[in-house]
């Protein structure tokens, strides 16, 4: 990035994101534009991506992109006003801190006055190392001499290939014209790059009798297995051909690792402390009349014994965007609901703990020592499942949830796959499913490739998942998608 | 700063323009960055043709750049949050192979990089396999402009405007006891984008998106619980303020949007006022209100006539089509009942995909999807619109892009996204309540979500679903749903009312890899469906 101010700045070849210097040298020029006081505060983010996509055993297309998102605000008198661009020239810079200045005082936003809060006892914990060269090294060439290895095995046999290569990087500070060089607060982002690499595919034959899947994502493009990811999916492909019918009803089923986190996702997002003190949702337990609050689940077994999720944010396995402050959470221990996430006020004010926030953005499930190969071999009648689809909530109290199998779905019979059946339609809450288990896999990353922290909606949470083997899954009905 | 809200409104309409005021952002269209002109500046044709000038030099054999302008405005009842984006793309096609490069700054340095980054991408693919690509013909736009009419441009009026209208809903709701709005907010775009082809063409046009979140929740005392009624008739339009402002809107709303608050409440009081009844399982025929009607078409037919999906292309990503062999169904696969007639355009006025031309310069045309139940089209862009031509040879017809090459904005690749829908209306002079009054037994449903399959084949629905007896509405199911086949119910359609009863409603749709969310509109009208299978959706197997 140039650092002339009176020429636009763009992001080079040599530089695909925003450095620290960048964006420190961005945020003072924003706050010297800044009027009559009041604090200024940045949110800057550069993300470069390099893209592969390719179907029907052809590339369709392959890109470099950037941009770039700065988000002021402005604080003047008890107003505070918020804008966004991405054009990072001084005259925009100025425009935009004149248009959030406007914004404070004509349209504002109502400060709560922010109470005095203690600072947090360890600001320094260790960075999580979410960078890798490795990912940011991968050139266009590198993408397209990958993704001709991945199509070729499938080609060969005839099959179609279709799948995507994504290497990102990008940066994020969030900072503030009050401590610049002073203590961050909690709600500060000191200068943080990131990497995140994903690779997937899926393999169908030409008369759409079958379909496999393969992925993986992780920040470091050198913990992905392409190839073995390819020759996976092929595997399942060919192993899917010609699905016959099998009626619905409660089968023992055996959930690799993607299928376990597609289901049991919709317990992350529940993981609020608020939502059982309102009386809703899977962790209230009772309303207690003599204090007249309602009471949770907390301190109670609620899972299989055998289940324990922990997060260490300095898991780069595990790794999301930059929040030094997140501390290691087991939330579930030996089946027991141990944690639920709260915000820093919530702490002081209820708990009255000098804690910073928490919160579930990513979690380790523990698991066993049977493998999926063993699983199969145990079990008299049941499902392999390879992977969900379009999992929806029916319920909030329960988590009963709906959604689908895809790519893969597995007859067992006497200890052996005897045949591929038809998709089919489950109805069961992953709590259900989680107090069933009767055997557990040793866990492994899976598919949840991290989105842009500007994106609106809620990241994947990336996860650490055995495959597991679970009684009397319920499915509803039988679906013709392959 | 002396300023406040009071002395600024005292200042009147002069200063309402003045904080409407863009903010000034800068372009690099010569030596040094200036202010940002409209987009029919002739200066950003020049800055087009350098990167169409450095992908041709680097070795393109076609190749486009799109620069997009957007400014969104997210009001609320008590403040305004303002985004404003500029963004390049361009795409180069080398012996068969797409490469794209992007980012957000408009300047000739930055141009000729994207040029050169763009063509670089196709070359290292074409190392590959021979691919080959024919662009279906596209007329050559010699600097062609188009601005979407809109009434009230919503970055022209001042924002508290806008703002008081929010809190005015609120107040004029919560006049109700237990009522009030549980949603209330709204969002404008305005993208100005330039086009520009190695085939000649230049084409610059600015459209507007206009949509609301507006929802109103009943609190009911007995059960102590809340309800939400989401009011869709502010949902994603082609439309200025004029989506809330308007007194009405053709085949939106019939009255104001306060007016339209009142008569949903009405009627969700009505339901309320129901008696639950245990559900009985089993097929009955159904009436469909026009929101449900809207949701069926976009789900399956909308959906499964995406060329690029049915051929595979989405497959790693949303999934596949139930319409499977294209080539083979095209004139002649039964996609529903001779009352069927689906057509697409990206015409419509105040259609949420409205547009002059697509993101490949293309002058999108109206066509039909579906005839008197006969598959006869898929949505295709210029290359998609290749694929067919020896089905399309065989009709008789030329091979030629619908238009629907669609991207959020240029720092996206453009790809195939849904145009505007329209279910085709039928003869029956009713609306819902009269479809309902023609019923002897059967169950009417409302306000239809639908899950669907991966291929759009089949679905479950999730809905406000009623037990209808001798033409009334006797009772409701406290938690019920259908499953269907797309192909089955669409044979099942046995009546539909006229254009009078037809609704438009805006959604957005997710595609590709990287994901793009685009928006288009769907119109339909309520209708009845014979044999639809009822189901708990709560139960277990």
């Amino acid at each position: 990035m140039t650092g002339r101010t009176d020429r636009l700045v763009r992001l080079s070849d040599d530089s695909r994101i925003l450095s620290e210097q960048d964006c420190q040298a961005i945020a003072k020029r924003v706050f010297a534009f800044a009027n009559g006081g009041g604090e200024t505060s940045v949110n800057l983010m550069s993300w470069w991506n390099g893209e592969l996509r390719w179907a029907r055993n052809r590339t369709t297309l392959a890109s470099d992109r950037r941009d770039i998102r700065l988000e002021i605000w402005r604080d003047v008198g008890k107003g505070r006003g918020n804008v966004s661009t991405n054009q990072l020239d001084d005259a925009s810079l100025e425009a935009a801190v004149r248009a959030a200045e406007r914004s404070a005082v004509l349209a504002p936003i109502i400060r709560r006055p922010t109470p005095t809060q203690p600072p947090l006892p360890n600001p320094e914990r260790p960075k999580t190392a979410i960078w890798s060269d490795a990912t940011y090294a991968v050139t266009p060439e590198a993408r397209g001499e990958a993704a001709r290895a991945l199509i070729g095995p499938a080609e060969a046999k005839g099959m179609q290939s279709a799948g995507y290569l994504e290497m990102r990087a990008g940066s994020h500070a969030r900072l503030s014209s009050t401590r610049m060089g002073t203590t961050p607060a909690p709600w500060d982002i000191p200068y943080t790059a990131w990497t995140q690499a994903q690779c997937s595919m899926t393999v169908r034959d030409k008369e759409g009798t079958g379909s496999g899947w393969a992925g993986l994502s992780s920040y470091d493009w050198a913990h992905i297995d392409a190839p073995a990811l390819a020759a996976r999916a092929l595997d399942k492909c060919v192993a899917s051909q010609h699905p016959v019918t099998l009626e619905p009803g409660r089968y023992t089923v055996i959930l690799e690792p993607q299928a376990v986190c597609e289901l049991i996702a919709i317990v992350a997002t529940s993981m609020y402390r608020e939502i059982p003190e309102q009386g809703q949702g899977p962790w209230v337990l009772s309303y207690d009349d003599v204090l007249g609050l309602w009471r949770s689940k907390l301190g109670l077994k609620v899972l299989d014994e055998r289940i324990t999720i922990t997060h260490d944010p300095a898991d780069p396995l595990l790794g999301i965007f930059p929040e030094p402050w997140l501390e290691p959470v087991t939330w579930f221990d030996k089946g027991v609901l141990t944690n639920l996430s709260f915000l820093r006020d919530y702490a002081l004010e209820k708990l009255n703990v000098n804690a910073p926030r928490r919160a579930l953005t990513g979690y380790r499930m523990s698991g066993g020592q049977t493998s999926v190969e063993e699983m199969i071999s145990t079990t008299t009648r049941g499902l392999l499942v390879s992977h969900f689809s379009d999992i929806r909530a029916l319920d909030g109290n329960s988590l009963l949830s709906t959604g689908l199998t895809r790519d893969g779905l597995w007859l067992i019979e006497h200890g052996k796959i005897s045949k591929a059946v038809k998709n089919l339609r489950f109805t069961e809450s992953p709590l259900f499913a989680l107090n069933s288990i009767e055997q557990m896999g040793v866990p492994v990353p899976v598919f949840r490739p991290v989105k842009n922290p500007y994106e609106q909606e809620a990241p994947l949470t990336p996860a650490i998942v055995p495959p597991i083997k679970s009684r009397d899954f319920s499915f509803t009905s039988t679906i013709d998608a392959i | 700063m002396s300023l406040n809200r009071r002395t600024f409104l005292k200042t009147g309409v002069a200063a309402a323009a003045m904080a409407a005021v863009p903010r000034p952002l800068y372009a690099q269209l010569g030596r040094a960055p200036e202010l940002l002109p409209p987009i029919e500046d002739p200066r950003l044709a020049s800055l087009a043709a350098r990167a169409l000038d450095s992908a041709r030099g680097a070795g393109a054999v076609y190749a486009d750049v799109r620069l997009t302008h957007t400014r969104t405005r997210r009001f609320f009842p008590l403040f305004t949050y303002d985004d404003e984006d500029m963004e390049v793309g361009v795409r180069a096609l080398l012996d068969g192979y797409w490469g794209f490069a992007s980012g957000p700054v408009w300047s000739p340095d930055e141009m000729a990089r994207l040029g050169r980054e763009a063509v670089h991408q196709a070359k290292t693919n074409a190392l590959g396999k021979p691919r080959i690509v024919t662009l279906a013909p596209a007329p050559v736009l010699k600097n062609a402009s188009w601005t979407m009419p809109v009434q009230i441009d919503p970055f022209a009026i001042s924002p508290f405007e806008v703002q008081d209208h929010l809190t005015s809903l609120e107040i004029f709701t919560r006049r109700a006891p237990n009522v009030g709005l549980v949603k209330n907010n709204a969002m404008s775009t305005m993208q100005e984008k330039a086009f520009a082809s190695t085939a000649g063409s230049y084409c610059t046009q600015r459209s507007y998106l206009t949509m609301g979140d507006l929802a109103v929740g009943v609190y009911l005392p007995r059960t102590k619980q809340q309800s939400e009624l989401a009011l869709d008739c502010v949902s994603a339009a082609g439309l200025g303020w004029e989506l809330y402002a308007a007194d009405s809107i053709p085949r939106v709303r019939d009255h104001s949007l306060r007016d339209e608050i009142v008569l949903r409440l009405e009627e969700a009081k009505e339901d309320a006022m129901l008696p639950v009844k245990a559900l009985d399982v089993g097929r009955f025929d159904a009436v469909f209100d026009e929101t449900s009607m809207a949701n069926l078409l976009d789900g399956t037919i909308g959906h499964a006539t995406e060329l690029d999906r049915a051929l595979g292309l989405e497959a790693n990503a949303g999934g596949t089509s139930y319409l499977n062999d294209p080539f083979a169904m095209i004139g002649s696969y039964v996609a529903g009942a001779p009352l069927l007639t689906v057509s697409a355009n990206r015409s419509e006025a105040g259609g949420a995909a409205t547009a002059k031309w697509d993101d490949e310069g293309v002058a999108p045309d109206d066509f039909t999807i579906v005839k008197n139940g006969t598959l006869v089209d898929f949505q295709t862009t210029r290359e998609s619109a290749g694929w067919l031509a020896d089905a399309y040879a065989k009709l008789g017809k030329p091979a030629h892009s619908h238009g629907c090459a669609n991207a959020p904005s240029a720092v996206e690749a453009p790809m195939q996204h849904v145009p505007n829908l329209t279910l085709a209306p039928g003869r029956e002079a009713s609306d819902f309540n009269a479809l309902v009054g023609g019923m002897s037994d059967g169950i009417a449903i409302k306000r239809a979500s639908l899950d669907m399959d991966f291929q759009h084949g089949s679905g479950l629905g999730l809905a406000a679903i009623f037990d209808v007896k001798k033409g009334k509405r006797v009772a409701r199911y406290p938690s019920a749903g259908f499953l269907f086949r797309s192909t089955e119910i669409w044979k099942s359609l046995l009546t539909m009312s006229t254009d009078k009863a037809s609704r438009r409603f805006g959604v957005s749709a997710q595609k590709g890899e990287p994901p793009q969310t685009c928006y288009h509109s769907v119109t339909a009208a309520p209708a009845v469906v014979k044999q639809l299978t009822l189901i708990d959706p709560m139960r277990k197997a």
